[in-house]
């Protein structure tokens, strides 16, 4: 028997045979980023159908907790930056086919925007604020006069910035199990999931909790939805993406993802939230915690097992 | 189900007979499933390993009882069925809470004519008693009294004789605890 050797010269520290350059950063500013759309979206959804008076927290109180999470989000992106001094030439082009591209410029407007919305909101949600100089207090009442349009911005802007945390990663080819369209608006529905549990947790209305849950809901049984034809998808495709699937069905992420996300994350705070409309008595923080537990356990997996999964052998 | 259950009625439970029933199917699914029966204090003990074992690596490497609860290949102590079983009582218990109405606030049980300080130093010494104790008896009214005895094992039996039967005794001197 005649015996080869084969030197593949495919030994790239980091990056082959398995990807490891995306840490905890990457995961938290795509869990962030998800909520802030989640919140974004319902706040402008029902400012355009005026319901502001009865959806208080939807409106006003959520929209709070916007900036600080763009902006923490934004901070652990930075952090995962390799050259953070050069960070500024993403705004140097505009490049349509590149998603990295497409959240840069979505951030640099929703940023200002979430400010500017939760700004409007300072003085009614903390009734003693004095913004100290007229000439602020005349922008935001500038900015007041165009809520209409800024919902509808922000509900555009809100949709893009959580199908993109999607896409961020089915972009990169190269990975099978982020090689997937349906990603982008898993993580959307993810994303608004989360949004819609924080703010569940804020309201104090009955009614508008009511209203909350029950899309809520809807959003749950969607995602467990495109979880399972991302996985039948997976298990129908060639070998790769079988293994990529394996990865969560018996493989070294099965438990974690079933047992955090599915259940915990996903199907036992639905019980929940269907016992509540149906008038037993639950602690509201409960499901949640843990549907964001849920969403941020699932960002973590997706990047992780992500990064392990690959073409070549 | 009666929609107006009340939390802060009389909480509701099942008959304990009926709960018995249930237990004992539960343990039967216990070892048709995972192959072994329950364990609570099982959980908390392989909680404190992982502690040990986070602070301390050579100290529980070493140490003759902490290093029987590392799994050889490295992985956590966490990563077992007893702390994943814990983690779904807690839930299934919120779950049956919320049905009965007994999920209330977040309140400390205890008899009227005690104050908190005093139920809760009674509740952690005992707890380190029986923490103790379920080490020498190789396991606590769950591991050993339950799934012990569903195996027929004899320790099982002397654990649980002996757990309760001591129980009643005691219960006497430190009956104004709970009345």
């Amino acid at each position: 028997m005649k015996e080869e050797l084969f030197i593949s010269g495919r030994d790239i520290p980091n990056i082959d045979p398995y990807l490891n350059i995306w840490h905890w950063e990457i995961p938290v500013y795509l869990f962030l980023g998800g909520l802030a759309a989640g919140i974004m979206f319902f706040a402008g959804y029902f400012t355009i159908m005026r319901k502001e008076k009865e959806m208080q927290a939807t409106v006003k109180y959520a929209p709070m907790l916007v900036p600080f999470a763009l902006v923490l989000g934004l901070i652990a992106l930075f952090l995962d930056l390799k050259h953070q001094l050069y960070f500024w030439r993403l705004y140097t082009t505009i490049r349509l086919e590149s998603p990295m591209s497409w959240g840069a410029w979505t951030l640099m407007f929703v940023t200002p925007l979430s400010m500017a919305w939760a700004a409007s909101y300072m003085k009614e949600v903390f009734p003693k604020w004095d913004w100290k100089f007229k000439f602020i207090d005349q922008i935001i009442n500038f900015i007041i006069e165009y809520r209409k349009a800024m919902a509808w911005a922000l509900m555009i802007l809100a949709v893009i910035l959580g199908v993109y945390t999607g896409i961020l990663l089915s972009a990169f080819n190269a990975r099978p199990l982020w090689n997937t369209s349906i990603l982008g608006v898993l993580f959307l529905v993810s994303g608004m999931s989360t949004g819609l549990a924080t703010i569940i947790w804020m309201s104090k209305s009955k009614y508008e909790r009511k209203v909350l849950s029950r899309i809520d809901l809807i959003f749950i049984a969607v995602e467990l939805f495109l979880i399972i034809h991302m996985l039948m998808g997976f298990l129908a495709a060639s070998e790769v993406q079988i293994e990529a699937a394996q990865l969560f069905l018996g493989g070294e992420f099965t438990v974690v993802f079933w047992v955090f996300v599915i259940i915990l994350g996903l199907i036992f705070p639905a019980i929940l939230e269907i016992l509540e409309l149906r008038g037993f008595h639950i602690p509201i923080w409960i499901p949640s915690l843990l549907i964001l537990i849920g969403g941020l356990v699932f960002r973590f997996v997706m990047v992780e097992a992500g990064q392990i999964t690959r073409y070549l052998y | 189900m009666d929609k107006k259950i009340d939390a802060k009625k009389r909480p509701v439970y099942i008959n304990p007979y009926f709960g018995g029933l249930l237990l004992g199917l539960l343990i039967l699914a216990s070892f048709y499933i995972a192959g072994r029966g329950l364990s609570a204090s099982g959980s908390a003990k392989l909680a404190v390993v992982e502690v040990v074992h986070l602070v301390a690596p050579e100290h529980a490497e070493n140490n003759a009882y902490y290093s029987k609860f590392l799994p050889e290949d490295g992985s956590s102590p966490l990563f077992n069925w007893l702390i994943f079983g814990a983690i779904g009582t807690f839930f299934g218990g919120m779950l049956s809470g919320a049905v009965y109405g007994r999920l209330g606030k977040l309140r400390i049980e205890k008899s009227p004519k005690i104050s908190n300080r005093t139920r809760l130093i009674a509740a952690g010494a005992g707890g380190i008693l029986f923490g103790i104790g379920s080490q020498f008896g190789r396991g606590c009214s769950s591991g050993a009294a339950l799934s012990g005895t569903s195996a027929f094992s004899f320790g099982g039996l002397i654990v649980m004789a002996l757990m309760f039967g001591v129980g009643y005794l005691f219960a006497y001197f430190f009956r104004k605890l709970w009345i």
